[in-house]
């Protein structure tokens, strides 16, 4: 059974989300910053009536900001009861992946990525890395995971 | 499971309906047992009672809920025997009846929470039933060896209670008389009249009724009023207090006689009151057409303006680019205008429907101090001057928490055991008082008052570990860390979370509202809490503050002030806190800029040109802005997500260019990141305060 997948750029690697998990795709126009907020929130945006927090994928991955540009995108994501956004480079693709092609990732990537990535898949030439979509956004608590 | 799709579409309203009625029944059982302790009979709260229980009981055999309609059925039964007794209740009947209604509560709350309503309890029916034999065996005061010589039309016009004072008052010995005054205008003029006959009876008899009959009476008048009374005076002496004839006495009781007759008229009474019940029910209970409507239909009414809200806003903005560009909008201009005043017309609406008397929230408070009376052996009278006030639904139901949490403190804590309280002079019974005041600019300012031993501010810093406070405010600080108990030993009330910090954090951070205490040693404590009476759309001030946009509640703002940045003050050793004059008094300025963590490279240290003034813990402070943009009525969006849940931040609000607006909640903001960095944490995950 294979399952449709969100695939995103963040600093040039490919990573995917379960398409399940992803209510819609916002182009991204700046989000209001909140004071106190962990320092991977880029802040709170407005979806459909809805204001909901934006996790920057390249401050939670340890990677230099970038001028946003056109292609920049914000993956709106499903976690139980919350909305919360992820700003990444860009979002132009949807992948059907098998489970077949799906690995656990090396270990040693397993450690450098603190967890954020909990599978790769193997897409002909391409590797794509599977998110474990919470732990990316972060705990449920926003003190739990010691950012603050 | 035929009946389960049905039940299910019944379910909410059975819900509401049960809910409404148990409070009903908590209210009566709670007069009830007032009226039992001083040991008097309260015929009318025992009947209210049992009118309640009867329709919980067709209700839940409606939906199929048998433990209840059992549970129901017995009460019924008792308070059955209640009624033919005159209302008066034996004080051992008053716990089991309790628990039967506890238990009710219980499985009505099962059935809410989507589970199956809980087998009775072992034991309970028994106990009920037991009730029955008790009182019929004890029986209340016999009337056995008198019984009432009553015309019929007398008769259905006498209460049960009334029937029974009268044949307990002839059985104790005393004569039941009837006297009957016939009024006329000759003695009306001579100063004859039924209240001066009334006054000069009470001086010879006790007056149990007074019943006017029309009719044809004595001395060709047309109108009668018949004394019932009880007495050792003689007819001579009745009959002058009368004023003689046409007047007359009869005596009533016709000793011996048969016990059967005082009690056989008193049966069809209940079944009375229960067809009444089910004759009339709507009329009966939703007198005035009151409509019953589920809260998400409020909400999304309020969503739906919320919407027109923002985009009236929208609108503005455009016909203001139009004006700027030489456009001809002053038709469109005073249409919006008249858009503006429809619009707060509608939200007013809006918000009166939300709002709940806050009487009616507080109506599980009497039960609570019952409950707490029990426990700690403790006498406490609970006192309400809450008024008519009215508070939106949302923020009633957080509040009520912490009010919750303030009384059980003032039992549990802060009043004093009967002997200390004796030894320390004050009356053995405790009083703890909730008054509600309505303050200006649509906030409600509650008080929870007690006469207990006040706050031991030496105890409470030995026990946080920190110097003693010196202020009421600081005081207040300490007691609210989270965890922070004042009690030795966690016991059964302390045990469950007693933390002021929860009340803080509903009151202040939850509601932005404001929390207060004086507490005098020896004479007791007030928690002054001032919440918004909603918090879903406010008046909002709109500023710009280091190029983003902001807003803050109207009602938290005290003053708006004009900043020269030549005339503020720069204290030595005060961390860049500035401060300025005004009305001869140095008011501290902060940096919002800095607070918000947005502050400029070329460090203009916040000295904006306008400045508000908010009330942090009591002391005026000053926020430096850079721009004010006027005043706009907004729809608050409180931020659930823990990403974004931080102190200081109320929520969000879209002021019509879709991006969101911080709503700020100033005070919040001030004492989360000024100088005092107390880290206030944020409420984890979903964890509710309860």
């Amino acid at each position: 059974m294979s399952v449709l997948h969100v695939v995103f750029k963040v600093d040039g690697a490919e990573y995917a989300l379960p398409a399940a998990d992803v209510l819609q795709m916002e182009s991204y126009t700046g989000a209001t910053p909140v004071p106190g907020a962990p320092s991977h929130v880029a802040g709170l945006v407005q979806v459909r009536g809805r204001v909901i927090p934006v996790v920057d994928a390249r401050a939670r991955f340890g990677l230099p900001a970038i001028q946003r540009s056109l292609d920049s995108r914000v993956v709106v994501g499903q976690l139980g009861q919350r909305t919360v956004g992820l700003l990444v480079d860009s979002a132009r693709e949807v992948l059907k992946l098998d489970p077949a092609q799906v690995k656990p990732p090396p270990p040693l990537v397993m450690e450098g990525a603190r967890g954020f990535v909990k599978a790769v898949a193997q897409v002909g030439p391409r590797l794509v890395m599977l998110i474990d979509f919470p732990r990316v956004i972060g705990e449920e608590t926003p003190d739990g995971d010691g950012q603050r | 499971m035929t009946g389960s799709v049905d039940l299910a579409d019944f379910l909410p309203a059975y819900l509401a309906e049960a809910e409404e009625l148990l409070g009903a029944a908590h209210r009566h059982l709670l007069a009830v047992e007032a009226s039992v302790r001083r040991g008097l009979a309260h015929p009318r709260a025992v009947r209210e009672l049992f009118r309640a229980l009867h329709t919980i009981k067709g209700l839940s055999a409606m939906v199929d809920v048998e433990p209840i309609v059992s549970i129901a059925h017995w009460m019924e039964t008792s308070l059955r025997l209640a009624d033919r007794a005159g209302g008066r209740l034996p004080e051992a009947s008053v716990e089991p009846l309790m628990e039967g209604l506890r238990e009710i509560e219980g499985r009505v709350r099962q059935l809410a929470a989507g589970k199956q309503a809980a087998p009775v309890p072992a034991g309970l029916l028994e106990r009920l039933e037991a009730l029955e034999t008790a009182a019929s065996g004890t029986g209340p005061t016999k009337p056995a060896s008198a019984a009432l010589d009553l015309d019929a039309a007398l008769s259905s016009r006498l209460s049960t209670a009334e029937r029974e004072q009268l044949t307990a008052g002839a059985a104790s010995g005393k004569r039941a008389v009837r006297l009957d005054f016939v009024p006329s205008a000759e003695r009306a003029a001579s100063g004859i009249t039924i209240n001066s006959v009334r006054e000069r009876v009470a001086k010879l008899a006790e007056t149990v009724k007074v019943l006017p009959l029309s009719g044809p009476a004595a001395g060709g008048s047309s109108l009668t009023f018949a004394l019932l009374l009880l007495t050792d005076a003689g007819d001579d002496a009745l009959l002058e207090a009368a004023g003689g004839p046409p007047g007359s006495v009869r005596s009533l009781a016709s000793a011996p006689a048969a016990p059967a007759p005082a009690r056989a008229p008193s049966e069809p009474e209940l079944e009375a009151v229960a067809s009444r019940v089910d004759d009339e029910p709507e009329e009966q209970r939703r007198g005035g057409g009151t409509l019953r409507v589920e809260v998400s239909r409020l909400d999304e009414a309020m969503e739906r303006l919320a919407a027109l809200v923002v985009n009236r806003s929208r609108l503005t903005r455009a016909v203001a680019a139009l004006t700027a560009a030489g456009a001809p909008t002053r038709e469109l201009t005073a249409i919006l205008q008249e858009n503006g005043r429809q619009l707060r017309d509608m939200r007013a609406a809006i918000i009166r429907l939300r709002m709940v008397k806050v009487a009616d929230v507080l109506e599980r408070l009497p039960l609570l101090v019952r409950g707490l009376r029990r426990s700690t052996g403790k006498q406490v009278r609970l006192e309400l001057e809450v008024g008519d006030a009215e508070l939106d639904k949302a923020v009633a139901d957080r509040l009520l928490p912490a009010l919750v949490h303030l009384v059980r403190n003032a039992v549990d804590h802060a009043l004093e055991s009967p002997e200390e309280r004796l030894a320390a002079g004050k009356p053995e019974e405790g009083v703890v008082r909730l008054i509600t005041h309505g303050a200006a600019s649509g906030l409600l300012e509650l008080c929870v008052i007690d006469d207990g031993r006040g706050v031991d501010a030496r105890a409470v810093a030995a026990r946080a570990g920190v110097p003693i406070p010196t202020t009421q405010d600081a005081l207040l600080e300490v007691l609210c860390r989270p965890g922070f108990s004042t009690r030795d030993a966690a016991d059964a009330t302390s045990g469950r979370g007693m933390g002021m910090d929860i009340v803080r954090r509903i009151t202040v951070d939850q509601l932005g509202g404001e929390l207060r205490l004086e507490t005098k040693p020896g004479a007791g404590t007030t928690f002054r809490l001032r919440v918004p009476l909603t918090i879903t759309l406010l008046d909002a001030l709109v500023f710009e503050c280091a190029g983003l946009r902001y807003a803050v509640a109207v009602g938290s703002v005290e003053e708006l002030i004009d900043v020269d940045p030549a005339k503020l003050v720069r204290p030595a050793g005060a961390s860049g806190v500035v401060l300025v004059e005004r009305r001869g008094s140095a008011v501290p300025v902060l940096s919002l800029e800095r607070l918000l963590g947005r502050e400029g490279p070329d460090g203009r240290n916040g000295a904006g040109v306008k400045a508000l003034i908010v009330r942090q813990r009591g002391e005026p402070v000053a926020f430096a802005v850079d721009r004010l943009l006027g005043q706009q009525e907004i729809v608050l969006r409180t931020l659930e997500d823990p990403l974004v849940r931080v102190p200081g931040v109320a929520g969000a609000t879209d002021l019509g260019d879709g991006q969101p607006t911080l709503v700020l909640d100033l005070a919040a903001l001030g004492a989360a990141r000024s100088g005092n960095s107390r880290r206030r944490e944020s409420v984890p995950g979903r964890e509710r305060a309860t």
